[in-house]
C-alpha cells in the first residue's frame, strides 16, 4: 500500500507544530508591542488647525509667554484657548487681512467661535487638573515637550497611564522654580545630579508629594 | 463660595447659540462616556474676553424657588453657563444654607426635555409677540368690555411684589377684571390672610396636631433646624426637647417624634378639645392625653401646640387658646400677615370662578402657571367649563391638561431662567436671578401682566428694575440684593393679637360623623407635591418617607385595617364617594392610624409630561371641595387587581442585626455606654496603611440619628451631585436602584406606639474594606485620606464588591442608563464627576471630587487642606445638620466632637470592617409617665 | 508506577488467538479476536443511527438557543438578566461551577485512576476525558459572560500593561483564571495524547483516502514501535501526574471565590474539599448519564461491564457519603459559631425560606437518592444507575444555587433584602450550555474512537498474560 503522506509533508508537520508555539506567544507579545508605538498613542500626530498658528512664531521667535493665550492654566483645570477677541489684540494691527487668517475674521464678524482642533486628549474619566501642576513647579515642558519647536503642535508623549505614573510615583525630578515654569528648554539646561538638590529643595519648598490615589484623576 | 462681586445681568447675558456652543464644550470636557477610545474633539473658545468665566470653574449665584407662592433661598451652581446644582441660601430665613427634595429636583424640571417649547393659538404655531399684542388692553375691551368686566385671570399663589403691582395695573386698565389665585394645597384664604409662625428653638415641648411641620409647609427647613438644634445632646445630661405627634399617616415629623399617636383624622378635632378640658383639669380622651396636657403644662412658657396649616377653623382655634393658656402666644407662636398679594389688588378663590364660568359670565380667561384642569375638585368640572371659556389662554412649563382645553398656550419660564422677585414666609423679600437664558422662547408671569397691563413687551428685567427704583431702593442696594438672594430687613412685623379674630380661612371637612366606618385623608405627596413635579424623575423614584414607595401613589392604611379589609401590599381597592371612584393600590404602613386610608395627590397625570403620564391614580378625582383635608363617607370595595409596588425597601423590621441603636433618653442618662460603641474585632488581617503614607486629612462622616427625620433631601442632593441616572419603577420593583445614599427605614413596636427607626445608609469608607481585596482588578482601593475609591473606568463588573459588602450600598449599571437621556438632560450632569457607563459598579464616594478640587485650591495656595474646607452634598442639603463631615485628624471639629459622643457606633460593627462612617444612636425623650415609654432600647 | 517497559509491553500474538471465555464479572468480556474488537470500537466512525441524528438535531438547537441568548446579554447587558442587588451572582456562576465541577471527574478517572493502576478505567476514560473538556468549554465561557463588561476580561490577566496596573492577586478570580485556563489546558493535552494510537487505528482502518489523510494528520505519523510505544508511556503517565493534582486545585480555587467574602453562607474554611468532592461527584453523574446509552446503543456491555457499573456506582455512593459530611459540617459550624447571620442562613433561610422547595430537592437528590447503592442490585441495574445519575445533576446544580443566592438575598442588612427571580435569558444561557455539551459529545462520538482501543486491547493481554487474575480491581 502507497505511502499516505509524501516525504515532504514531515517537515510542514513539524513546521506546524512551531508555528503553532509561536502564535500562541507571538500574537499577545505583538499586541503589547502595538499599544506601545506611536500609531496607538497618538505620539507626535500632525493634526491641522483651521488657523495655521506657528509657535515657533510666537512662542519662539517673539517671545510670548504661554499664558497669554492659555490664560487660565494657573486658575482652572483646563488652560484654556485664546478668545478670538485675543487673536486680534495683536493682529489688528498685524496680517488680519492676511488669508491663513481668514477665520479669525469670520469668527469675529460672525460671532461664532473658531473651532480648534484638541491635540491633548485624554479620556473624559481622566481629570487633569493644570492649575495645581504648575502650582508644584511642574513646567508645561514636562509634558508638552518643545511647542516652541512645533510648527504644528503635536502631541509630546504617549499620555498613557504608565506615563503620568511615572512622573506620580516620582515627581522630585521633575520639578522646577515657579517662576520657570513657562520656560521652554530649562531641563535641557539643567540636567544632572547637580540640580537634583535644588529640585528636592523646590520640591520641599512647594509640598510636592507623590499622589497615586486613584481618585486623584479618576473621579 | 458665593462669587465676590455683585452680578448685573450683563454677566448672564448669553446667546442662546452661544450657551449650546459653551454646553457642547463643556460637555466634551465633562466626560459623558467611559469609552477609552479617543474621538476626534474640538475645542470651542469664547468669541471675545469673558473675564467672569472660567471653563471648568463653577459659579455660585444667589436666587429663589417659590413653592406655592413662598420664598426658599437658594444658591445655584453654573458651570460655563449651565446650573449644575442647588443648595440651600444659608442667609436666607426659610432655607439657613439646607434644601428639600423639591428644591434639589427643581433642576431637573428646568432642563426637563417635556418641557413646552412653542407658542400656539388653537394648534397653529404662534408667538409670545403676537399673543401679547392681543392682550393689550386696546385690543381687549371689544371682547371684555369698556371696563374689562369680562376679564379673568387665575394664578398660581404667588408674593411676588412686581407681580402685584402689576396686577394692579391691569385692574386700572380694566377696573372690573377678577383675579383668582388658586392651588390645590393653598387653602383658599381671605384678602387680608394673617398667617401662624413658630420659633421651635424656644419650645421644649411641642404637640402637633396633625401638622407635619419638620417636612412641609413654608419654613419647614428653618423649623427641622430649630427643632434639631434642641436634640444634639453633646452630652447624655444635656437637655432636649420633646415632640408629641398626633396625626394618621406616618410623615417624617412623626418619625422624629418621641411619642407619636395615630389617630383618625375625624377625631383630631375631639383630641384639640380634650387637650384643652384636660388642660383645665378635666379627664376626657386617652390616658396619654392627660399625662401630655400635664408636660405641656409643666413647661409653661416653653410649650406651644402646633396645629396642621389645613386643620379646621375650629382645631386651630382651639391651638389657639391652648397656647395662650400655656403662655406659648407671642413667645413662641405669633402672626404675621400672609406674604401671598391680595393686600394693593383684590383677589378672589378658584369657588368664585368657577361661579363665574357655570354662569358662562366669563369671556376671557388667562391662566398663568398652575394646572387647574387636572388640580382641581372634581365637581368643579373645571376641564369642562374651562373648554367652554370663548379666549382661554394658559402661561405654563408643560403642555399639561390645562393647556389642553384652553384656546392659546405660551410656554413659561423656568425660574432659573427668568428675572423676579418673590418673598419667604417671614416676609423677606428675594430677588429671582437666572442662572441662564430661556432654553425655549418662553416668557414670564410679570411679562403676561404688563402686556395685560398694556405695558407692550417688556423684558421682566426691566419691569423688576423700575418697580425697584419705584419701590425707592437705593441702586447700590440691587447688587446686594443679588449677590445676598434677598433684601435684608424686608420681613413682615408681627401682627397685632387682634389680628386673631380673622384668622386664616383654614378648611373644614364634610360630616366628621364619629361613626363612620372609614376615613380618607388627603395629603400633599412628599415627592410630587400637587403633581406639578410629577415630571420629575428623580422625585419619582426617591423612596417616599417612610412608605419607601417610587413611581406610585397608593392607598395607605394600617396592618389591622389591611387585615379586616382582607388586601395585602399591591391589592386594588376602589375608593367610592358620591358617585366618583378611584382605585388604587394598597400599602400596609405599620403605625398608621386604623380605620384610615391616607391618599396622596399629585399622580394620574394625563398631559404631555411622558415620565409623569399613568404613573398612579388621580386624587383629586375624589376631592369634593378645596381645603377639604378628609372624606368620612367614602365606600371600600376590593378589588382582584393587583399591581406589584416599586418599593425600596420590603422588610419593615430589622430582622436579624441591629444597624439601628436606640434607647430613650431615661436609659442613655443611666448607662451611656451601653448605647454606643462596642469593641470592634480586635484582631486583622488586613495590612494597615503605614502612618508615614496616610496624608494629614483623613476623612470621616458623622451621622445623627436622633435628628434625622428622613425626608430625603439628602438623597436627591446626592443623585444630583453625582450624576446618578434614574432606572424606573420595573428597575426598581427588580432592586436595581442606583441611588448611592438611601434612607432605610425599620418600624419598631413599643407598646401602643409604632417607632419609625430611620438611617440613612452610604459607603462606610471602611478602613478594612471587605469589598477592596476581593476585586481581581483592582477597580475600588483605598486612598491614603481614608476613602474607599471606586474607579469605574477600570471596573470589569464582575460584582463581587457587592456581594461582599455587608452594607450593600455599591449599584451597577444593569444597563446604559444615561444612553438615551435628551441633551437637556445630558447638560444637568456635574461636569466634575464622570457618567458611568453599562457593566461598571458605582457607590458613594464622599463626593470626592469636592475633595480633590478642594485640595487643589489648597494646593494651588500654598495651605493645608482643612476638614472643614469639604462640604458633602448630602451634609449641605440636610435640614437638620443630621450629617457632619470633616477629617479624624482635627479634634476640635464638630464631626469628632460628635463621635467622641458615647452613643457614637459604626453600624455592624463586629464585622470589624471599621467604618469611617459613624452612627450616633437615636434617642428619645419620652414622657416617663406615659406607657410604653419604658422599653429595652437598643441597648442590651 | 514506571514499571519495566517488558511488562507493560506485551509481545503481539497473533490475530486469531482465541481467548478463553471470561467470567460473569470481569472487567472486559469481550470474547473476539482483537480485529473484532477493533471493529466493535470503531463502529461508529463508519456511520451512525437516528437516534443519533435526533439527538443531534436537538443539541444542534440548544446550541442556537446558547448563541442568541450570549448575542443578546452582550448588546443589551447583564441587565438582561434577573440578578439585582443584593443578589449580584445567581444562574451564570451557578452555572460555571456546576460545569467545572463535571469536569472533574473525567480527570479523577483518567488521571487519578491510572496512576492507582485502576486498569478497568480504560473502557471508560477517553468518554471521561472528551466530558471533561467540553465541560470546561462551557465552564469557561459563564465567568467572562458574566462580566458587566466582557471585552475587558483580559485585565484579570497579569501583563506589563501601559496603565502601569496589575490585577489583584488577593482576589480570588484572577487565580480562578489561571487554574481554568491550566485545567483546560492540561486536559486537552492528555486526552489527545491518549488519542494518538486510536487515531492511527482509525487511519489504518478508514475506508477511504480522504479519511485516511484526516485520522493520518491527527495521528501524527503514528506507527506503533516499540519505541513510540514506551515514550507514549512515559508521555502519558507524567501527564496524568500534572493533571492529578489539578483535580484537588482547581476546585478548591473556585471555592475560594465564595469562601473568601464574609457571607453568612459563603465565609467558610470547610469550602475547597468539599467542593472538590461535589465536583467528582456530580462528574460520576455526568460520566454515567453519557456512558450508559453508549453502552447500550452500541452494545458494549461486554467492554463496559457490570463491572464498571458497579465501580462507579461505589464511588458515587463515597462521594454522596463525603458531601453529605461536609453538610453536616457546615450545619455545626454555623450552629457553633453564635453568629445571628449564619444561624439565619443555614437554620431559617435555607431549610424555611423562599427557595426551601430547592434545598429539600437538593438535600434528597444528593443526600438519599444515592443511598441505594447500598445495595447491589441498584448498582448494576442500568435504568436505576442513568436515574440516579440525573438526580444528582440536577441535586448538584442546585446545592451551588442554593449556596449563592440563599446567601446573597438574605445578607446582614434587611433593608437591602431581595429575592432573586430568573429571566428567560438566564434559562436560555443554563439550556443552551448544555445543547452545546450535547452537541461537542455527538461529534465526538461520530469521529473520535471514544473507547481507548489499544489500552482495552492492552488491558485484554494483561489479563491474559496474568492468566485472568485481577489487575488493581478489588473484588466485587
Amino acid at each position: 500500500m502507497p505511502a499516505l503522506f509524501p516525504r515532504w509533508t514531515n517537515g510542514v508537520a513539524r513546521g506546524s507544530l512551531l508555528a503553532l508555539v509561536l502564535l500562541a506567544a507571538g500574537v499577545p507579545a505583538g499586541l503589547m508591542l502595538w499599544v506601545r508605538t506611536s500609531y496607538a498613542t497618538g505620539e507626535h500626530a500632525q493634526i491641522t488647525q483651521p488657523v495655521p498658528f506657528d509657535h515657533r512664531i510666537h512662542s519662539h521667535a517673539l517671545r510670548v509667554d504661554c499664558r497669554y493665550c492659555h490664560a487660565t492654566a494657573e486658575l482652572a483645570a483646563s488652560a484654556g484657548l485664546p478668545p478670538t477677541a485675543a487673536c486680534v489684540g495683536c493682529h489688528n494691527s498685524v496680517l488680519l487681512a492676511s488669508a491663513p487668517l481668514a477665520p479669525i475674521r469670520a469668527s469675529l464678524t460672525s460671532n461664532k467661535p473658531i473651532a480648534w482642533r484638541r491635540v491633548n486628549a485624554l479620556p473624559d474619566f481622566v481629570f487633569f487638573n493644570h492649575s495645581i501642576h504648575l502650582a508644584k513647579g511642574i513646567g508645561c515642558e514636562s509634558c508638552h515637550g518643545r511647542v516652541d519647536q512645533m510648527g504644528q503642535v503635536a502631541q509630546a508623549s504617549s499620555m498613557s497611564m504608565g506615563w503620568c505614573l511615572d512622573c506620580h510615583r516620582n515627581p522630585v525630578s521633575h520639578v522646577r522654580p515657579r517662576s520657570e515654569i513657562t520656560a521652554i528648554g530649562w531641563d535641557a539646561a539643567h540636567r544632572g545630579p547637580a540640580n537634583d538638590s535644588l529640585r528636592v529643595r523646590l520640591a520641599h519648598d512647594y509640598h510636592v508629594q507623590s499622589l497615586t490615589n486613584c481618585s486623584t484623576c479618576h473621579r | 463660595m458665593m462669587s465676590d462681586r455683585p452680578r448685573s445681568h450683563r454677566d448672564l447675558a448669553l446667546s442662546r447659540r452661544e450657551f449650546i456652543h459653551l454646553a457642547g464644550a463643556s460637555l466634551a470636557l465633562a466626560g459623558l462616556d467611559g469609552c477609552t477610545r479617543m474621538p476626534a474633539e474640538h475645542i470651542l473658545p469664547y468669541v471675545d474676553n469673558r473675564p467672569e468665566l472660567t471653563p471648568g470653574v463653577g459659579e455660585y449665584y444667589a436666587t429663589a424657588m417659590s413653592l406655592d407662592g413662598v420664598a426658599t433661598g437658594l444658591i445655584v451652581e453654573s458651570h460655563s453657563g449651565r446650573p449644575t446644582k442647588i443648595e440651600g441660601n444659608p442667609e436666607h430665613p426659610a432655607s439657613l444654607g439646607a434644601s428639600g427634595p423639591l428644591e434639589q429636583a427643581s433642576l431637573l424640571q428646568l432642563y426637563d426635555p417635556d418641557r413646552a417649547r412653542f407658542a400656539r393659538s388653537q394648534s397653529t404655531p404662534t408667538s409670545w409677540e403676537v399673543l401679547a399684542a392681543q392682550l393689550a388692553p386696546a385690543a381687549l375691551r371689544p371682547r371684555v368690555g369698556a371696563r374689562g368686566a369680562g376679564l379673568h385671570v387665575l394664578i398660581e399663589p404667588t408674593s411676588s411684589l412686581l407681580d402685584e403691582e402689576l396686577l394692579a395695573r391691569v385692574i386700572e386698565s380694566h377696573p372690573d377684571a377678577h383675579i383668582y389665585m388658586y392651588a390645590p394645597l393653598v387653602g383658599d384664604r381671605g384678602a387680608h390672610g394673617i398667617v401662624t409662625h413658630y420659633d421651635i428653638s424656644a419650645a421644649d415641648v411641642i404637640v402637633a396636631l396633625d401638622a407635619d411641620f419638620l417636612s412641609s409647609g413654608p419654613f419647614h427647613l428653618r423649623y427641622a433646624r430649630q427643632f434639631a438644634d434642641k436634640r444634639r445632646l453633646a452630652q447624655p445630661t444635656d437637655a432636649m426637647n420633646r415632640l408629641y405627634t398626633i396625626e394618621s399617616g406616618f410623615t417624617p415629623t412623626g418619625a422624629a417624634a418621641d411619642h407619636r399617636f395615630a389617630v383618625r383624622p375625624s377625631d383630631v378635632a375631639g383630641i384639640a378639645r380634650s387637650l384643652q378640658s384636660a388642660l383645665n383639669g378635666g379627664t376626657a380622651g386617652p390616658p396619654w392625653l392627660a399625662a401630655m396636657a400635664r408636660d405641656l403644662r409643666a413647661h409653661a412658657g416653653r410649650s406651644v401646640v402646633i396645629a396642621g396649616e389645613h386643620q379646621s377653623n375650629s382645631v386651630r382655634a382651639l391651638a389657639d387658646s391652648i397656647n395662650d393658656a400655656i403662655g406659648a402666644t407671642s413667645r413662641i407662636t405669633w402672626r404675621a400677615p400672609t406674604p401671598l398679594i391680595g393686600e394693593h389688588v383684590p383677589v378672589h378663590s378658584l369657588t368664585e370662578l368657577v361661579a363665574a364660568l357655570r354662569t358662562r359670565a366669563v369671556d376671557t380667561l388667562i391662566i398663568v402657571g398652575g394646572n387647574p384642569s387636572y388640580a382641581t375638585p372634581a365637581p368643579f368640572d373645571f376641564s369642562v367649563l374651562l373648554r367652554s371659556v370663548p379666549n382661554s389662554g394658559y402661561v405654563g412649563l408643560y403642555e399639561n391638561e390645562t393647556a389642553r382645553d384652553v384656546r392659546w398656550f405660551v410656554p413659561m419660564s423656568h425660574y432659573l431662567e427668568s428675572w423676579g422677585d418673590t418673598r419667604a414666609y417671614d416676609g423677606t423679600v428675594s430677588i429671582v436671578q437666572p442662572l441662564v437664558n430661556p432654553l425655549y422662547r418662553s416668557t414670564t408671569s410679570a411679562e403676561v401682566y404688563a402686556a395685560l397691563a398694556g405695558m407692550g413687551l417688556v423684558g421682566s428685567y426691566d419691569l423688576l428694575r423700575s418697580s425697584w427704583k419705584r419701590r425707592g431702593n437705593a441702586e447700590a442696594a440691587w447688587g446686594d440684593a443679588l449677590q445676598r438672594g434677598f433684601v435684608a430687613g424686608t420681613q413682615f412685623a408681627r401682627a397685632e393679637s387682634e389680628g386673631r379674630g380673622s384668622t386664616v380661612e383654614g378648611p373644614g371637612s364634610r360630616v366628621a360623623a364619629t361613626s363612620n366606618p372609614i376615613d380618607v385623608l388627603f395629603v400633599a405627596d412628599p415627592k410630587v407635591h400637587d403633581g406639578s413635579f410629577a415630571n420629575n424623575g428623580w422625585l419619582q423614584e426617591l423612596p417616599a418617607p417612610l412608605t419607601q414607595l417610587t413611581w406610585n401613589n397608593a392607598a395607605l392604611l394600617s396592618p389591622t385595617t389591611a387585615r379586616r379589609l382582607g388586601v395585602g401590599n399591591g391589592v386594588h381597592i376602589a375608593l367610592t364617594s358620591n358617585a366618583r371612584h378611584i382605585e388604587l393600590p394598597a400599602l400596609i404602613v405599620p403605625g398608621h392610624a386604623d380605620d384610615t386610608v391616607t391618599v396622596h395627590f399629585g399622580y394620574g397625570r394625563a398631559g404631555a409630561e411622558s415620565l409623569a403620564r399613568g404613573v398612579g391614580a388621580n386624587a383629586y378625582d375624589l376631592w369634593p371641595s378645596t381645603g377639604v383635608r378628609f372624606l368620612s363617607d367614602v365606600a371600600i370595595t376590593v378589588s382582584s387587581k393587583t399591581s406589584a409596588l416599586a418599593l425600596a425597601q420590603t422588610q419593615e423590621t430589622m430582622e436579624v442585626r441591629e444597624p439601628v441603636r436606640h434607647a430613650t433618653l431615661d436609659e442613655y442618662r443611666a448607662a451611656p455606654s451601653r448605647v454606643g460603641r462596642r469593641p470592634g474585632r480586635a484582631l486583622s488581617l488586613y495590612p494597615e496603611i503605614p502612618a508615614s503614607e496616610r496624608s494629614a486629612t483623613q476623612w470621616a462622616m458623622t451621622i445623627d440619628l436622633a435628628t434625622c427625620i428622613g425626608c430625603g433631601g439628602c438623597v436627591v442632593a446626592c443623585q444630583a451631585e453625582n450624576n446618578i441616572p434614574i432606572v424606573g419603577a420595573s428597575e426598581v420593583r427588580n432592586a436595581r436602584e442606583m441611588q448611592w445614599l438611601r434612607i432605610d427605614r425599620y418600624f419598631a413596636q413599643r407598646e401602643t406606639e409604632v417607632e419609625a427607626l430611620l438611617q440613612p445608609m452610604l459607603c462606610q469608607h471602611c478602613e478594612k474594606a471587605p469589598c477592596e481585596y476581593v476585586c481581581p482588578v483592582q477597580a475600588t482601593t483605598h486612598s491614603n485620606d481614608g476613602l474607599n475609591e471606586m474607579v469605574y473606568n477600570r471596573c470589569v463588573g464582575t460584582r463581587f464588591c457587592s456581594n461582599n459588602c455587608p452594607y450593600k450600598v455599591r449599584r451597577f449599571n444593569w444597563f446604559d442608563y444615561n444612553k438615551h437621556l435628551s441633551d437637556t438632560e445630558m447638560m444637568a450632569k456635574n461636569p466634575n464627576v464622570t457618567v458611568r457607563e453599562r457593566g461598571v459598579m458605582e457607590k458613594c464616594t464622599f463626593c470626592v471630587q469636592r475633595i480633590r478640587e478642594a485640595g487643589i485650591a489648597a494646593g494651588r495656595e500654598d495651605r493645608p487642606l482643612r476638614g472643614t474646607d469639604v462640604r458633602t452634598a448630602c451634609q449641605q442639603a440636610c435640614p437638620t445638620n443630621a450629617i457632619v463631615f470633616g477629617s479624624l485628624n482635627e479634634p476640635d471639629s464638630e464631626m469628632v466632637r460628635r463621635r467622641e459622643q458615647p452613643r457614637s457606633y459604626a453600624a455592624l460593627d463586629d464585622l470589624g470592617t471599621e467604618p469611617r462612617v459613624r452612627y450616633l444612636a437615636r434617642i428619645r425623650n419620652t414622657n416617663s409617665e406615659i406607657a410604653g415609654a419604658k422599653h429595652d432600647g437598643g441597648a442590651r | 508506577m514506571m514499571a519495566a517497559p517488558a511488562r507493560l509491553e506485551p509481545p503481539r500474538p497473533p490475530e486469531d488467538t482465541a481467548f478463553p471465555p471470561p467470567p460473569e464479572w470481569d472487567v472486559l468480556q469481550f470474547d473476539g479476536s482483537d480485529r473484532a474488537l477493533t471493529d466493535t470500537l470503531l463502529a461508529p466512525l463508519r456511520g451512525v443511527g437516528r437516534t443519533w441524528w435526533t439527538l443531534f438535531v436537538l443539541s444542534a438547537l440548544g446550541t442556537l438557543l446558547f448563541a442568541f441568548t450570549i448575542t443578546y446579554t452582550i448588546a443589551k447587558g447583564i441587565g438582561t438578566w434577573g440578578n439585582n442587588i443584593p443578589v449580584a451572582w445567581a444562574f451564570a456562576i451557578t452555572n460555571f461551577v456546576w460545569w467545572i465541577g463535571i469536569g472533574h471527574a473525567g480527570t479523577f478517572i483518567s488521571a487519578f485512576l491510572l496512576l492507582l493502576n485502576q486498569h478497568w478505567r480504560a473502557s471508560i476514560n477517553r468518554v471521561a476525558e472528551a466530558m471533561t473538556i467540553f465541560a470546561l468549554m462551557n465552564a469557561g465561557l459563564f465567568p467572562i459572560l458574566h462580566l458587566g463588561r466582557p471585552w475587558f476580561f483580559y485585565w484579570l490577566i497579569p501583563y506589563p500593561a501601559t496603565m502601569g496596573v496589575w490585577p489583584n492577586f488577593k482576589s480570588a478570580l484572577p487565580w480562578d483564571i489561571a487554574a481554568v485556563t491550566t485545567y483546560l489546558t492540561v486536559s486537552i493535552l492528555f486526552w489527545y495524547a491518549g488519542l494518538v494510537p486510536d487515531l492511527a487505528t482509525a487511519r489504518d482502518h478508514a475506508a477511504s483516502t480522504f479519511r485516511r489523510r484526516v485520522y493520518g494528520i491527527f495521528a501524527l505519523g503514528w506507527r506503533g514501535s516499540n519505541t513510540a510505544w514506551r515514550q507514549h508511556r512515559i508521555a502519558m503517565v507524567l501527564l496524568a501526574g500534572l493533571a492529578t493534582p489539578l483535580v484537588v486545585s482547581v476546585h478548591s480555587v473556585v471555592s475560594l471565590d465564595f469562601s473568601i467574602a464574609q457571607l453568612p453562607g459563603w465565609h467558610s474554611t470547610i469550602f475547597p474539599p468539599y467542593f472538590v468532592v461535589g465536583a467528582i461527584y456530580s462528574g460520576f453523574a455526568m460520566v454515567l448519564l453519557l456512558i450508559l446509552p453508549l453502552r447500550w446503543a452500541y452494545g458494549l456491555e461486554h467492554i463496559i461491564t457490570k463491572r464498571h457499573l458497579d465501580a462507579m456506582a461505589k464511588l458515587t455512593l463515597v462521594m454522596a457519603l463525603l458531601l453529605t459530611y461536609a453538610y453536616v459540617v457546615e450545619l455545626f459550624v454555623s450552629w457553633y459559631s453564635q453568629d445571628p447571620s449564619e444561624r439565619f442562613t443555614y437554620f431559617v433561610e435555607r431549610p424555611r425560606g423562599a427557595y426551601a422547595v430547592f434545598y429539600w430537592i437538593m438535600i434528597t437528590c444528593n443526600v438519599i437518592v444515592p443511598q441505594i447503592f447500598w445495595w447491589k442490585r441498584f448498582r448494576t441495574s442500568v435504568g436505576v444507575l442513568f436515574a440516579a445519575g440525573a438526580a444528582i445533576l440536577i441535586g448538584m446544580w442546585l446545592e451551588r444555587f442554593i449556596i449563592i443566592v440563599t446567601s446573597l438575598d438574605r445578607s446582614f442588612l434587611a433593608s437591602s433584602w431581595h429575592l432573586y427571580r430568573p429571566t428567560w435569558v438566564d434559562f436560555g444561557l443554563l439550556f443552551g450550555s448544555l445543547g452545546q455539551f450535547g452537541l461537542l459529545f455527538l461529534l465526538f462520538v461520530r469521529f473520535v474512537p471514544f473507547v481507548a482501543i489499544s489500552e482495552v486491547k492492552r488491558l485484554r493481554h494483561d489479563l491474559k498474560a496474568n492468566d485472568g487474575r485481577e489487575l488493581g480491581l478489588p473484588h466485587a
